[in-house]
C-alpha cells in the first residue's frame, strides 16, 4: 500500500520450514489497526482449529501498530500473539512486551511479523531494514538471553535490538518468555519459539516512520498529550503532599523532596517534580521504594528505564554489591512490579529488607537470563504452597526431594533461587517438568494445586491464572474483565483510571461524564451491585485495552481519562488516541470510528476464543472464577463494607448487563451474528456458523 | 568578514543550577549578554562562509552547545524523537543529531568486551551516554572536509549548519566527524547535522529528565572521539586547504 504516516506499508513473514522469507501488505489488514488486532486477524485466518501451540502451524504474531515508532508517547509496545502454551486448551492470548524492539521494527520497515513453521535447527533472524536473513543459532542455543544478545549484537553491531528466548524457551518451558532491552518481557511465548527453534529476532533500522500531521500540529499534539500524562499507572497527583500540589493520594508519583536514586553516581535527587513540569515526568514514579520498600529501594535504584517514547519510567534498575559476593551474579539489574516480585515471591522476607531486595534481583538476574516467567506470581505462590502444605514431600521421590535445598528456603535465603530457577528452565526432575508445563498442567497432575487454587490465599482466577486487578479493582468490571481472556487479565484501562489518586466525589463526576453514571464507580471500602455505568465501564475498559495493544500504546499508564491538570479540573482526554492516531496516519479517525475499531479486535477475539473452545457456550464454560471470589470471607456477606466478596446472583446480572452492552448473546455470551456483521466481522460469523457456534 | 565582530566572548558565567531543567533560549541569551552590555544579541548574526572561502580560523565560536548527564538519562530517547519529529516531520532515529540509541544496550564501546561488565548500558551499568555535536571550534572537521563550502556557520548561534541548497550529498563530513555526529537524509540524499534549532534545541525541551542542557559553548574539541583515525581518502579540498597557509605560515 502507498505508506502513509505511521504505517510502513509491509508485513514480514517467515516460514521457517521451507526458509521463505516474504512480504506482505499491510493494507490487507488495517481495519485491525496492528498489534493484537493483526494477531487475532491471523490466528482467524491461517491457524485451524485443533492445532496446538507448539505445532509448526501456530503462527506467532509480533505485532506492532501505526503509533509504534512514531515517537508518540507511550508507544513502545509490542503484542505477542499466539496459541497460548500455559492454557490447557491452547487458547489464543497475547504477552506484552516493551522497550525499543518495536520501535527498531517499525524503523526497519515493517509492520509486524509473522512467524510460521519450524527450523530444521536452531536459528536466529536478522533484520537489517529490508535485508532479512535466517541465521544459524546453534553456536547460541543452550545459552541465557543475556549471552545470546551480546554475541548477536557482537556479530552485527552493538545498536541492534534483540528479542531472545532463553534456556526456558527451547527448553519449551510453557511459562517461559521472550525478552528484549534486558528486563523488558513478554511473558508465556518464549516456548512457541522454542517450539520453532527460533532463537532470537535481531533487527536494525534506519528508517523513518512518516507523521502526516504538519511539524507544528504534530509538536503541539505531543506536548499537549505529555502534559496530561501523571505517574506511572496514571496517578495525576503525588503520593505524599507537595507544596505545588493541591491533592495527593496513593499512587506511584512517588516523588518528593529528599528522595533520591541513591546508587546514581552520584546520586541523582527526585525533587519535588510539580504537574507543569514535563522535564521532569521521569523523575515522578521512582519506584524502587513501592517494589522494594522504603530505604533499600532508594539505596540500591541507580535510575529508572523504560521504554522507547515513553516520558513515564517505571523500571526500577539496581546496584547490589552482595549479588556479586553472594550469589556469583552482576551487581546491576533491574526490572519492574512482578518482575521485581518473582524472586522475593518465594520468600517470607518483609518489605524494605536487605534479603528481600537480594532475592528481588537475584530472581531477576536468573529469570531474565532463563527467560523464565511468573506467570503474574502464581508460579512462586504455587511452588511455596507445594512446599510449605507437604505436597512435594508426599508426591516426590525422596532422592528427588532430598536433593534440593529446602533449609535455604526455610531460612528466606535467596541462594534458594539458583536452584530453583535452573530446576525449572531446565526441566528437571519430576518437580522441574511439574512447573516447567505450568499451572494449569500442575492442576492436571496434583489435584491438591487445584484445590488451592479455588482459595483466596492462592490468588489464582480460573483456568490456574492468576488475577490481576480483578474484584478488588472496581468490583463486578475487575471481576468481569478477569473472566474474558485465555491467561492472566493484562487490563489496566480500569486500574488507571480507579488509581488517579483524586479525591473520591470528583472521580464520581468523572465517572459520570465518562460512563453515563457516577454510580460506575464504588469506593474502596464499599461496593454496590451491578449497575448499567459497570457495564459501560466494562466495555469501555476491553475497547481500549485491545486498542492500545494494536496501536501499540501502553495500557499500563493509557488511557489518560483524569489528567494532573488543575485547569482542566483533573479531566484527561477521552479522544486522545483518535486525535493521535489521525495526525499520525493523516486519516481522520473519530472517537466513535476508533471504538468501533476496538469492538471489531475485541469481538474477533471472542469468536476466536469460541473457535479454539469449540464451544459457543463461553457465559458457562468460559467467563467464570475460581470459589473464593464468591465465598472469600466467610464470615462476612457479599457488599458488607471492606470486603471484596462477590455475590453469585448478581456477577450473573453483571455477565447479562456487560453481554447487552456488548451485543452478545445473554444466553451464551457470544457475539451475535448482528454483532458481527455490525463490525465488518461477516466472514467472522460464516466461519463460526461452520463450525456450528454462530448464535 | 572579521571574526571579532561576530564571536561574542564568553564572559565567566554561573550556569543554573546542575539539576534545573531546560534553559529557554531567553534565559540563555540572558546570560550570555551578561558580560556584553549594550550589544543586541538576539538580533540574528549571521556568519557565512563565502563562495570564495574566508580562512577557516576566522569561523565565529558558537554561543551554544547541547551537554548530556549520564547520570540522568533513562533511555527514553524522547530527544531523538523530538530532533526529527518537529525539524523533519518524521521519526527517524538515524537522522538524530543527538545519539542515545547507539549506545543504550552496550554504551559507547559496543558489545566487543562481553556483556554485563561495568561499562555503560543496559546491560553493563546502567549509565546512557548521550552524544551531542560539539559545534567545533575551527578545525570544524565536517566543515573542513566538505567540497562545497555547504557547512555554513549561522546565527543567531552560530551553529555549524548544513545548507542543504550547496550539500551534493557526497557524505564526506560523515566521515570526517571524529565524533560521529553528522547524519545523512537517505529521503533527501543530504546530510544534517546539529543546528541546534535557532537556539532553542527540541532535545533540551523534550527530555523528561533535565538529563540534555543547552549551554554556553565550551571547547569539547579535545574530548576522546569515537574515531581515532580520519579516513586517508578524506583530503581537505582544495579550496578550504588553499587558505590554511594564511595562518599556517
Amino acid at each position: 500500500m502507498a505508506p502513509l504516516g505511521g504505517y510502513r506499508g509491509k508485513i514480514l513473514r517467515i516460514d521457517l520450514s521451507t526458509g521463505k522469507v516474504s512480504s506482505e501488505d499491510t493494507a490487507k489488514y488495517k481495519d485491525f489497526l496492528g498489534g493484537t488486532g493483526l494477531g487475532y486477524k491471523i490466528l482467524w485466518d491461517e491457524v485451524k482449529p485443533g492445532t496446538k501451540a507448539f505445532d509448526p502451524e501456530n503462527r506467532i504474531i509480533f505485532g506492532v501498530g501505526p503509533l509504534t515508532g512514531s515517537g508518540a508517547p507511550l508507544s513502545g509496545r509490542v503484542s505477542i500473539t499466539s496459541l497460548w502454551p500455559n492454557h490447557l486448551n491452547e487458547l489464543p492470548a497475547t504477552g506484552h512486551m516493551g522497550g525499543h524492539w518495536g520501535a527498531e521494527l517499525k524503523f526497519a520497515g515493517w509492520d509486524s511479523i509473522i512467524v510460521q513453521g519450524k527450523a530444521d535447527k536452531p536459528v536466529w533472524i536478522y533484520i537489517n531494514d529490508d535485508k532479512v536473513e535466517i541465521r544459524d543459532a546453534r553456536h547460541l542455543w543452550g545459552n541465557g538471553i543475556f549471552r545470546a544478545t551480546e554475541e548477536i549484537c557482537n556479530e552485527v553491531g552493538s545498536d541492534t535490538q534483540v528479542a531472545a528466548i532463553g534456556q526456558a524457551g527451547e527448553n519449551l518451558v510453557r511459562i517461559a518468555c521472550v525478552m528484549c532491552n534486558r528486563s523488558h518481557s513478554a511473558g508465556g511465548v518464549g516456548g512457541v519459539l522454542g517450539s520453532k527453534n527460533l532463537k532470537a529476532i535481531g533487527i536494525r533500522g534506519t528508517g523513518a516512520v512518516a507523521i502526516a500531521a504538519d511539524k507544528k500540529a504534530w509538536k503541539d499534539l505531543t506536548y499537549e498529550f505529555l502534559s496530561l500524562i501523571g505517574a506511572n499507572n496514571q496517578g495525576v497527583v503525588p503520593r505524599t503532599p507537595q507544596p505545588w500540589a493541591e491533592y495527593y493520594g496513593n499512587t506511584r508519583w512517588t516523588a518528593r523532596k529528599g528522595l533520591y536514586w541513591g546508587s546514581a553516581k552520584p546520586a541523582v535527587e527526585t525533587g519535588e517534580c510539580s504537574a507543569d513540569d514535563l522535564n521532569r515526568i521521569g523523575y515522578r514514579t521512582q519506584k524502587g521504594v513501592l517494589d522494594h520498600g522504603e530505604g533499600v529501594g532508594e539505596k540500591y535504584l541507580v535510575r529508572m528505564g523504560g521504554c522507547h517514547s515513553c516520558p513515564v519510567r517505571c523500571h526500577a534498575y539496581t546496584e547490589i554489591p552482595a549479588l556479586e559476593t553472594k550469589y556469583g551474579v552482576s551487581r546491576f539489574q533491574g526490572n519492574t512490579c512482578t518482575g521485581n516480585s518473582f524472586g522475593s515471591g518465594f520468600f517470607s522476607s518483609p518489605s524494605g529488607s536487605e534479603a528481600r531486595i537480594e532475592a528481588s534481583q537475584l530472581g531477576s538476574a536468573l529469570a531474565d537470563d532463563y527467560g523464565l516467567w511468573s506467570d503474574y506470581g502464581q508460579f512462586p505462590r504455587d511452588f511455596v504452597y507445594g512446599y510449605k502444605s507437604g505436597l512435594f514431600k508426599a508426591k516426590l521421590d525422596p532422592k528427588e526431594y532430598d536433593s534440593i535445598p529446602w533449609k535455604l528456603l526455610d531460612n528466606n535465603d535467596p541462594a534458594f533461587l539458583l536452584d530453583v530457577m535452573k530446576r525449572i528452565a531446565f526441566r528437571t526432575g519430576e518437580l522441574g517438568k511439574a512447573f516447567a508445563d505450568g499451572m494449569p498442567r500442575l492442576e492436571q497432575k496434583w489435584p491438591e494445586i487445584a484445590a488451592y487454587h479455588q482459595t483466596y490465599d492462592s490468588s489464582c482466577w480460573k483456568d490456574a491464572h492468576a488475577k490481576h486487578h480483578s474484584s478488588e479493582a472496581g468490583a463486578q468490571v475487575g471481576a468481569l474483565l478477569n473472566m474474558m481472556y485465555n491467561r492472566d487479565v493484562q487490563c489496566h484501562t480500569h486500574t488507571n483510571f480507579m488509581g488517579s489518586g483524586l479525591p473520591f466525589n470528583l472521580m464520581k463526576e468523572i465517572s459520570g461524564e465518562l460512563f453515563g453514571s457516577p454510580d460506575a464507580l464504588d469506593s474502596s471500602t464499599q461496593y454496590t451491585p451491578m449497575n448499567k455505568g459497570k457495564a459501560v465501564f466494562t466495555k469501555m475498559s476491553l475497547i481500549y485495552l485491545e486498542l492500545h495493544n494494536s496501536l501499540t500504546a501502553c495500557n499500563w499508564t493509557l488511557p489518560l481519562w483524569t489528567s494532573p491538570r488543575k485547569d482542566r479540573k483533573y479531566r484527561g482526554d477521552v479522544a486522545l488516541e483518535s486525535k493521535v492516531l489521525s495526525a499520525v496516519t493523516g486519516e481522520k479517525i473519530s472517537r466513535e470510528e476508533l471504538e468501533a475499531t476496538g469492538l471489531r479486535i475485541l469481538n474477533l477475539f471472542r469468536a476466536l476464543t469460541a473457535r479454539f473452545m469449540n464451544e459457543k457456550d463461553l457465559r458457562n464454560k468460559h467467563d467464570l472464577a475460581n470459589e473464593w471470589v464468591y465465598e472469600y470471607p466467610k464470615d462476612k456477606p457479599a457488599f458488607a463494607a471492606g470486603v471484596t466478596k462477590m455475590d453469585r446472583a448478581d456477577m450473573e446480572l453483571a455477565k447479562d448487563m456487560f453481554y447487552a452492552e456488548m451485543g452478545w448473546d445473554k444466553a451464551t455470551g457470544m457475539p451475535t451474528q448482528q454483532t458481527l456483521e455490525k463490525y465488518g466481522l461477516k466472514q467472522v460469523a460464516e466461519g463460526l456458523k461452520q463450525q456450528g457456534l454462530l448464535v | 568578514m572579521n571574526s571579532d565582530d561576530s564571536v561574542i566572548e564568553m564572559p565567566p558565567i554561573e550556569l543554573a543550577d546542575a539539576s534545573s531543567s531546560a534553559m529557554s533560549r531567553r534565559d540563555f541569551l540572558k546570560i550570555v549578554g551578561a558580560g556584553t552590555a549594550g550589544l543586541v544579541i538576539a538580533q540574528v548574526v549571521c556568519v557565512q562562509v563565502d563562495a570564495a572561502p574566508s580562512a577557516q580560523a576566522d569561523i565565529a565560536k558558537p554561543k551554544g552547545m547541547v551537554i548530556g548527564d549520564p547520570t540522568r538519562c533513562t533511555g527514553c530517547r524522547r530527544c531523538e524523537i523530538a530532533c526529527t519529529s518537529f525539524n523533519d516531520g518524521k521519526n527517524q532515529p538515524s537522522l538524530a543529531r543527538i545519539k542515545v540509541a547507539r549506545n543504550l544496550n552496550f554504551g559507547p564501546d559496543g558489545a566487543q568486551y562481553g556483556y554485563q561488565r561495568q561499562t555503560p548500558g543496559h546491560f553493563g551499568n546502567f549509565l546512557i551516554v548521550q552524544e551531542t555535536c560539539r559545534q567545533c571550534a575551527h578545525p570544524v572537521p565536517c566543515m573542513m572536509a566538505c567540497p562545497n563550502g555547504a557547512i555554513e556557520v549561522t546565527g543567531p548561534v552560530n551553529a555549524r549548519i548544513v545548507n542543504t541548497t550547496k550539500c551534493t550529498g557526497c557524505r564526506q563530513c560523515q566521515a570526517a566527524c571524529p565524533w560521529d555526529m553528522t547524519v545523512f537524509d537517505e529521503q533527501l540524499k543530504k546530510a544534517s547535522k546539529c543546528h541546534l534549532c535557532n537556539g532553542e534545541p527540541e532535545c533540551v525541551k523534550a527530555c523528561p529528565n533535565a538529563a540534555i542542557r543547552f549551554v554556553p559553548w565550551q571547547d569539547r574539541s579535545k574530548d576522546i572521539p569515537k574515531r581515532w583515525v580520519v579516513p586517508a581518502y578524506l583530503a581537505t579540498p582544495p579550496n578550504v586547504s588553499s587558505t590554511c597557509g594564511s595562518c599556517h605560515k
